[in-house]
C-alpha cells in the first residue's frame, strides 16, 4: 500500500463525506487534506484492509474538532438558521438543519441518513457503542424534523 | 459525481503539495500514452525507478519501490516531466540517448551489473544475452542475464530491447515481442525486421 493508492481508492468518498459534514467547500477542502495528511503521518494504517474506516474516523474527528473550535470563536450568525418556511421545505433548509446539529450528531446523521451506514459502522467511526450510535442518530433526526416543521 | 471532479482535483493538488512540503513524498508517478500503449512511470529522489508497460503498476515492482523509499509514492506528473518529455522525443525519433538519471539501487548487484552493461548498448545496435553476461563478468550466465533483462524495471530507457538471442532471433521482452520489434525498427530507421533478423554487434 502506498499513499498514492490510498488517495486513489478513497479520495472521492472522503471528499464527498467532508462536503456533507461541513456543507461548504472551503472547510471540506481542509478536512479532506488534513485527513489524508494525518493518515500519512500516522502510517501504517492500524489494520490492513480497513483503511476506509480509518479515514472516516480521522475525517469525523477533524470535523468535530473544527466545529468545536468554530463554536468557541464563531459569531452567532454562523449558527443562525434560515427563517422556517412552512410550505415548500427546500434542500437548503434541510442542509441548514443538518449544519445546526452538534458535530457528533451531525456525523452520525450523515453516516446513517445520507451514506446509509449500519449502526455498527457508525459506532466504529465515532468510537462509541452501537446503542450510542443509534441514539445519536435518533436525537439528530428528531432535531432535524423539529427544524423542518 | 462528475461535478465533484474539478473540486477534487484541486483539493488533491493542495494535499500533495502540503505532503511534499512536509517531506512525506519520495516518489512521483504518472501515466503516458505512447505508440506502444500506456506506460506507467515512476521517478524517485535518485532518478527513474520504473517504466512499466500498462496504465497500472506491477504490484511486485511497487513493493520493491516502497521497500526502498517507503510509502510516499504518489501521482505527481511534475516529478516525471523530464522523463516523459525524453520518452516523447525518443518515440518521435528525435532522441537517441536518455539523459535522465536512472536509479538501480533497489535491485540486486547482479541485476545492476546486467542493466549497466545493457545501458551501454548504443541506439540502433543489438547485442546478445551472452555478450551482456560477459560484460557483466560472467559469460556463462546468459540465461540469468535473460532473467534479469526480463525483469528490467526501466525498459526503453535501459534498452533491454537491444539484447537478442545469439542466433539472431528476438528472444523475449516484457512489453511483448511486437513492442521489441517496433523499438528496434524505429531505432534502425527500418519499417520491418530484415529477412534473417538483425546481426548482433557483440560477439
Amino acid at each position: 500500500m502506498t499513499f498514492g493508492r490510498l488517495i486513489e481508492v478513497h479520495e472521492r468518498e472522503i471528499f464527498a463525506y467532508a462536503l456533507r459534514l461541513t456543507g461548504n467547500r472551503a472547510d471540506a477542502d481542509d478536512i479532506f487534506q488534513e485527513t489524508f495528511l494525518a493518515a500519512f503521518r500516522a502510517w501504517p494504517p492500524p489494520r490492513s484492509g480497513n483503511e476506509r474506516a480509518w479515514l472516516y474516523k480521522i475525517a469525523t474527528n477533524k470535523a468535530i474538532d473544527r466545529a468545536r473550535r468554530a463554536r468557541r470563536t464563531a459569531p452567532l450568525a454562523d449558527l443562525r438558521l434560515a427563517a422556517p418556511e412552512r410550505d415548500g421545505v427546500t434542500v437548503a433548509d434541510l442542509a441548514a438543519a443538518v449544519r445546526a446539529l452538534p458535530a457528533g450528531q451531525r456525523a452520525a446523521f450523515v453516516l446513517r441518513k445520507v451514506e446509509g451506514r449500519s449502526y455498527a459502522e457508525i459506532a466504529d467511526v465515532l468510537e462509541c457503542s452501537a446503542a450510542a450510535a443509534r441514539s445519536r442518530v435518533a436525537e439528530a433526526t428528531k432535531k432535524v424534523k423539529e427544524k423542518m416543521t | 459525481m462528475t461535478m465533484l471532479s474539478p473540486l477534487l482535483d484541486e483539493a488533491r493538488a493542495q494535499l500533495l503539495a502540503r505532503a511534499d512540503r512536509e517531506g512525506l513524498i519520495a516518489v512521483g508517478y504518472g501515466v503516458m500514452d505512447s505508440p506502444l500503449g500506456p506506460l506507467w512511470v515512476a521517478v524517485g529522489p535518485r532518478g527513474v525507478l520504473a517504466v512499466h508497460y500498462g496504465a497500472r503498476p506491477d504490484e511486485r515492482e511497487l513493493a520493491r519501490i516502497t521497500r526502498a523509499y517507503g510509502p510516499g509514492v504518489v501521482p505527481d506528473r511534475r516529478r516525471c516531466d523530464r522523463l516523459l518529455a525524453e520518452l516523447d522525443e525518443y518515440f518521435a525519433g528525435r532522441r537517441r540517448r536518455f539523459e535522465v538519471e536512472v536509479d538501480l539501487s533497489p535491485l540486486t548487484p547482479f541485476q545492476r551489473r546486467i542493466l549497466t552493461a545493457t545501458a551501454r548498448v548504443a541506439y540502433g545496435e543489438v547485442t546478445t544475452y551472452r555478450d551482456v553476461a560477459r560484460k557483466a563478468g560472467n559469460e556463462q550466465a546468459s540465461r540469468a542475464a535473460g532473467g534479469a533483462l526480463g525483469a528490467n524495471p526501466i525498459p526503453i530507457v535501459v534498452p533491454c530491447h537491444r539484447v537478442i538471442a545469439t542466433d539472431g532471433s528476438l528472444g523475449g521482452y516484457a512489453g511483448g515481442l511486437p513492442a521489441k520489434r517496433r523499438l528496434l525498427t524505429l531505432e534502425r530507421g527500418e519499417t520491418a525486421v530484415p529477412a534473417g533478423g538483425w546481426a548482433p554487434s557483440g560477439r
